[in-house]
């Protein structure tokens, strides 16, 4: 009987306390939006002190911090702006704590390689300054991790910052357990930098050479977007011909059918439209006199 | 012919054998109570805490950490082994003799040929061998769960073992030191004390560096004096370079298993110092 008393008051109380906390859920005001961007008062020093002899779990958490502060926004402007962010409109997004974030993570573990690879690929999106001090920190408490090099050679890279890239990427092709296409990436920048192939080889080792499922994404959008670069351009030459030919742009894609087939183009056989990289069928524009992506295409538009 | 000096001699050894012996029959048995009554006291139910907290980080952080799941397990297991440690070592160890003094059962015990200084050893030893237990089995739990992440043997498994000796050791000067703290104090203050010892011991490194940058002498000698005079558990830190499978060097290991004996002793020699004064009629 006595149990049964106690029984009833433990799932009334439970009762009561879900009831009590639905009701002040309801008149508390979103503090958590008016922190979420308040500068971290934490200075990634003295973490390192407070965490003791925890330092690796505590960057572990602000690893996975940044991620769902990057997360978080991108989910948030899909969200508001009725579509998907690419890797290349990331600087829309107001990632002001990123930088701080990232640099925390690595203060407490400079061991830990994934936020520099993370911050070699979103920084530059937003100043690479913040990029480039992350990498070279990185650099400093571990000399001997070529990857650093590789990421800050590529930040150099998107600032079109040739002869530094170059440099970078001869420093790290000499150190030991460096692959050889550094050193060759390095004199490739030095007389191409801006060349697309260029930018391809780089983007492929850095496709190849990372284990974040997040960067190999982004990467692998940016090469989806320089092989449709290439269809393009490609494109344009059978369309130009066309017109050259018959004195007009072309109405439809089954005009030009031959023409896409002999540029070795993938075709979709149901209106003989180009598919670009993404499977997404290519538009034809300026009254069939250019092509573009289709607004439904999975390439990243810069 | 048997020589007879040689037989006294022998005889003399074996009479003088016969009370270590005793001495040691003591402090195991001491050790083993202590042992039991840890485990009576439900100390390693903190296990399944333990156990349930590495699932849920290896099945759920794989999804928040981008590939970085190996590294969590290592930084959350052997952070948990430490602060789990951590506690039991202080929360159990200062009441191990202040129990017996509650309870009132010291004086049945010291009423028997067993010296202060021996109960205080057997007590130690007991706790030592509950915090191995509790080690060497979450050690195996993080192994299984790097096991679970690669669906078979990983590399880091091996890696992390010498981390987790040193989180062993680590834990065996904090128990020593609860030890010395409840030898004269009531079992808040020590655990107070101890934890306190437990910061400043991953602060010992900023003491040097004061010690260093003081300008005045005196400052300097006091600074240096508190950084020999507390442990210097910075040399008991490699959970995170475990992580990243970097193993300390041999002679490291080596150097901190020798310095965390000796310090426990002449913490343990302390603690008998004050124990062997105090009176408890």
């Amino acid at each position: 009987m006595k149990s049964a008393a106690l029984i009833l008051t433990i799932v009334v109380g439970l009762a009561v306390v879900v009831l009590l906390s639905r009701a002040l859920d309801a008149r508390r005001t979103d503090t958590q939006a008016r922190f979420a961007e308040e500068p971290l008062y934490v200075t990634p020093v003295a973490a390192k002190r407070l965490t003791l002899a925890f330092n690796g779990l505590a960057a572990d958490w602000y690893w996975m911090r940044s991620l769902q502060y990057v997360g978080g926004k991108i989910v948030t402007y899909e969200d508001t702006h009725d579509g998907r962010i690419d890797f290349g409109w990331l600087g829309n997004l107001d990632l002001r704590l990123l930088p701080s974030l990232l640099r925390t993570s690595t203060t407490l573990d400079p061991q830990f390689m994934a936020p520099y690879e993370y911050g070699a690929m979103i920084l530059p999106e937003l100043n690479s300054d913040h990029a480039i001090n992350l990498l070279n920190a990185g650099i400093a408490a571990n000399p001997s991790a070529w990857r650093l090099y590789q990421h800050l050679g590529y930040v150099y890279w998107k600032r079109n910052d040739y002869q530094k890239a170059s440099e970078v990427y001869t420093a790290g092709a000499k150190l030991p357990g460096a692959p050889p296409w550094m050193m060759a990436i390095g004199a490739r920048m030095k007389a191409e930098g801006g060349a697309r192939d260029a930018a391809r080889e780089m983007y492929r080792h850095l496709y190849d050479s990372s284990n974040d499922d997040a960067v190999k994404h982004m990467v692998g959008n940016q090469l989806m977007r320089l092989d449709s670069l290439d269809e393009r351009d490609a494109i344009r030459r059978v369309l130009k011909d066309f017109e050259v030919k018959s004195g007009r742009c072309v109405s439809s894609w089954r005009e030009v059918f031959e023409g896409l087939r002999a540029a070795h183009l993938k075709i979709d056989q149901a209106n003989g439209a180009p598919l670009d990289p993404s499977e997404t069928p290519y538009e034809l524009i300026k009254n069939g006199c250019d092509v573009d992506l289709d607004i439904n295409t999975k390439v990243p538009i810069k | 012919m048997t020589d007879p000096t040689t037989t006294t001699t022998a005889s003399a050894t074996a009479e003088a054998s016969i009370p270590r012996r005793a001495a040691l029959l003591t402090l195991i048995a001491i050790a083993r109570n202590a042992f039991r009554e840890a485990v009576r006291d439900r100390v390693l139910y903190n296990l399944v805490l333990f156990v349930l907290l590495l699932i849920g980080g290896a099945i759920f952080l794989g999804e928040l950490s981008a590939g970085q799941e190996a590294k969590i397990i290592i930084d959350l297991g052997l952070s948990a082994m430490l602060l789990f440690g951590v506690f039991i070592a202080i929360f159990v160890g200062v009441g191990l003799v202040y129990k017996e003094i509650e309870r009132r059962t010291l004086y049945a015990i010291l009423s028997k040929p067993v010296g202060r200084g021996q109960f205080l050893l057997g007590k130690y030893l007991g706790l030592c061998a509950t915090l191995l237990v509790n080690v060497v089995v979450m050690g195996v739990g993080v192994s299984l769960a790097l096991a679970y992440l690669d669906r078979g043997w990983n590399p880091l498994i091996t890696k992390i073992w010498p981390a987790i000796l040193l989180i062993y050791f680590e834990l065996a000067i904090i128990t020593s030191v609860a030890l010395l703290f409840s030898s004269f104090s009531s079992p808040a203050l020590s655990a107070l004390l101890t934890f306190f010892v437990f910061v400043i011991g991953h602060f010992s490194g900023d003491l040097k560096a004061l010690a260093n940058s003081s300008s005045s002498g005196a400052a300097r000698l006091l600074f240096r004096a508190l950084y020999y005079l507390f442990p210097n558990f910075s040399n008991y830190s490699a959970i995170t370079t475990a992580s990243h499978g970097l193993v300390p060097d041999g002679s490291s290991i080596g150097l901190a298993v020798v310095y965390a004996i000796v310090y426990s002793s002449l913490v343990l020699a302390a603690a008998t110092l004050i124990f062997s004064g105090r009176n408890f009629k």
